[in-house]
């Protein structure tokens, strides 16, 4: 967006869409949470690394697994210290802001300086997650009903929030959001992806390559199609292999690397012939 | 062009426009996009505020689809005539293109040494049409020429797949509209087993808020009493969460259900991967339900279990889908005699249904080939539309019947 001069852009490790960079940069002047969804390997978690770093501030990381709960990310009351202090009659005992630890969020909230948080995998949770936090991501801040103390946030952090859209997200949430799906690369950025990885390497290589990779996903019949960090691990492979060009298409060298079941492997070859 | 400027009329039936399409869009968002232009977030450009629009209003790809309709239906005649718009946009059209690229792809790997020739044949008849449209339809309007301009000339239009020159930049709004390239990702397309699993997932009911008993231990709740308590120990339990959810699945298997095999398939697979509900049982019939249900999906005779054995052992609590086409003659529903492969138990096909439906309280029909509104020659299909509430096998209808399982009423 040419009005948001001084915000997010490509960096020399992460190759961003138009579209991304002004999602972004809409998501930082309105102040709202940007949801990024799209298929693995899309590169949605490196995206917060590169606004984090193209904005020179620090990231914050929270990965959300299936058993994490939205307070986890406030903070957590170790009352199994307390337990044990009490039990041998430690100092302080009765004072239970020594054992209030904040979360990813809470220390976000709490950094004496703007932040990027990155709320990974948001999906991976249970489905109420997103909705037990719409509070604290609206208002920036939290009460600590132990203390008595509200955290609020002395700059209001980045939030970037990645989905790989395992469960639907709540409306209530998703309102909130500003959202911006992430297209699997065509092959025109694709090349410059991988030649931010490689740069010295040989055009004809890279070309074959991204021909087998491209026609594997479009067949109807594997199940798993390929991403992006396995064609960047596949370039590598060939590249360290020496692989002749011409065997790349016929004899599909490491293709394990890219189709990983054997079901769709068994489809790759039976293509082939 | 002066979009911020007309914000007040013409933005009101965009919305309006949206609302048509079937988008979900909330005051709370409107405001929002509002608030962008007011920033001028999106310059004074449509293409802008096309991305800007979406990225506030649209929360799925699923609806990037109907945003793109709507975007277009209100957009097209501003500034162009119409005629030219609908002979870009089918221009667009994606699919040939789309063909072309796959069989460049094949060709890729056939035949090795004319890949380059291939490649460039695709690219050189797309320019030859682009050429020719340029030179056909220059001089319309302000975005009819950007597009001609912009996004085909060089900049990195992406028609199909196919991409010419330039570098990395905006597609116009058009093209992407035109492309209509996430008409793939719309929920009321026919869906496969993971989106599937999805949907049923919607089925769970946390027992917390049952009524049983209390039987796990509170770690947390049982340590804060302890300390407060001064160290003496002072259990709290809590009750367990578990999903209570019971589900009872109904197949048609066989006859004019065949074409749907892999899609039944599916549903099963995902039924059984699903492996969060408290029980599930599966059974299978041929048309309609009567006093006998298969035990597998060849529907053999002897391998069965009486319906009312059903009745007696799985109790009303189960959720119960059925998957049929509904697609039966009219005897096959009302005649006591009606059941052509097996056993009618006195009863017809009719009545055992709305035993069923006596039985158990919540029971949703999943058809995949549901007709579209009111089909009255379709008589088997409306009477027991007049039974169960029915839904298309679809991503959409999945979604919509595992809701109608979970609410009260």
């Amino acid at each position: 967006m040419s009005e948001v001069k001084q915000g997010f852009g490509s960096t020399a490790e992460y190759v961003a869409s138009e579209e991304l960079m002004a999602s972004v940069n809409v998501a930082i002047a309105l102040q709202k949470p940007l949801l990024i969804k799209g298929e693995p390997g899309t590169g949605k978690t490196m995206l917060a690394e590169a606004v984090a770093k193209s904005l020179g501030k620090k990231l914050v990381i929270w990965n959300i697994k299936s058993t994490t709960k939205a307070q986890e990310g406030l903070y957590v009351y170790d009352t199994i210290q307390r337990l044990y202090d009490g039990q041998f009659g430690e100092e302080g005992v009765d004072d239970i802001a020594r054992y209030i630890k904040l979360g990813k969020l809470g220390e976000a909230f709490d950094s004496e300086e703007q932040v990027v948080l990155l709320i990974d995998e948001i999906d991976k949770a249970d489905l109420e997650f997103p909705n037990d936090l719409l509070w604290e991501l609206d208002q920036m801040e939290f009460y600590i009903h132990e203390t008595k103390r509200t955290v609020k946030a002395k700059h209001r952090p980045i939030v970037i929030i990645t989905s790989n859209a395992e469960k639907e997200l709540p409306d209530a949430f998703l309102r909130r959001c500003i959202f911006h799906y992430i297209d699997f690369p065509d092959a025109e950025l694709m090349e410059e992806i991988v030649k931010t990885h490689f740069p010295d390497i040989e055009e004809n290589l890279l070309k074959n390559a991204m021909d087998v990779f491209y026609w594997i996903r479009s067949l109807k019949d594997v199940r798993k199609k390929p991403s992006t960090s396995e064609l960047i691990d596949w370039v590598n492979a060939l590249q360290i292999g020496g692989i002749p060009l011409e065997k790349i298409k016929n004899e599909l060298p490491f293709v394990g690397v890219i189709v990983k079941k054997d079901e769709d492997l068994e489809a790759v070859r039976g293509s082939v012939m | 062009m002066a979009v911020c400027g007309k914000a007040g009329c013409m933005f009101g039936r965009f919305f309006d426009t949206l609302k048509a399409k079937g988008l979900n869009v909330t005051l709370s968002e409107w405001l929002t996009l509002q608030e962008a232009l007011d920033k001028g977030l999106c310059g004074s450009s449509l293409t802008e505020f096309y991305y800007v629009a979406r990225m506030i209003l649209v929360k799925s790809e699923t609806e990037y689809d109907k945003f793109d309709l709507a975007f277009e239906e209100h957009f097209k005649g501003i500034h162009s005539d119409d005629e030219i718009t609908s002979q870009m946009l089918r221009w667009l059209d994606k699919s040939d293109m789309m063909e072309l690229a796959h069989e460049e792809a094949r060709d890729h790997l056939n035949r090795m040494e004319e890949v380059q020739i291939d490649k460039e044949d695709v690219e050189e008849k797309f320019r030859q049409r682009l050429k020719d449209q340029d030179s056909e339809h220059n001089g319309g309007s302000y975005w009819i020429g950007t597009m001609g301009k912009t996004s085909f000339g060089n900049t990195g239009g992406n028609v199909g797949g196919v991409r010419v020159g330039g570098t990395t930049g905006y597609q116009s709004a058009f093209s992407v509209v035109g492309a209509r390239k996430y008409r793939d990702f719309r929920d009321d397309k026919i869906i496969d087993n993971r989106q599937f699993m999805q949907a049923l997932r919607r089925l769970r009911q946390f027992s917390t808020k049952l009524d049983i008993p209390k039987t796990e231990l509170d770690i947390n709740g049982t340590i804060d009493k302890t300390c407060n308590n001064g160290g003496c120990l002072q259990i709290v339990m809590e009750k367990p969460r578990k999903n209570s959810v019971k589900l009872l699945l109904l197949m048609d298997s066989g006859g004019t259900m065949i074409p749907y095999t892999t899609l039944l398939n599916e549903l099963f697979q995902s039924v059984h991967k699903s492996n969060h509900y408290k029980d599930v049982k599966t059974y299978y019939f041929h048309n309609c339900i009567y006093s006998k249900l298969y035990k597998t999906p060849e529907c053999e005779n002897g391998d069965w279990i009486d319906t009312e054995w059903m009745f007696r052992n799985l109790d009303s609590d189960y959720k119960v889908i059925i998957v049929g086409d509904a697609a039966m003659a009219p005897e096959e529903l009302y005649s006591t005699t009606g059941n052509y492969r097996g056993p009618n138990g006195g009863l017809s096909g009719m009545d055992w249904l709305l035993l069923m439906k006596k039985h158990y309280k919540k029971i949703v029909w999943m058809n995949p080939k549901m007709a579209p509104g009111h089909a009255p020659w379709r008589e088997a299909e409306t009477a027991i539309k007049n039974i169960f509430p029915m839904y298309k096998l679809t991503v959409d209808g999945l979604n919509q019947a595992m809701v109608k399982l979970m609410v009260n009423k």
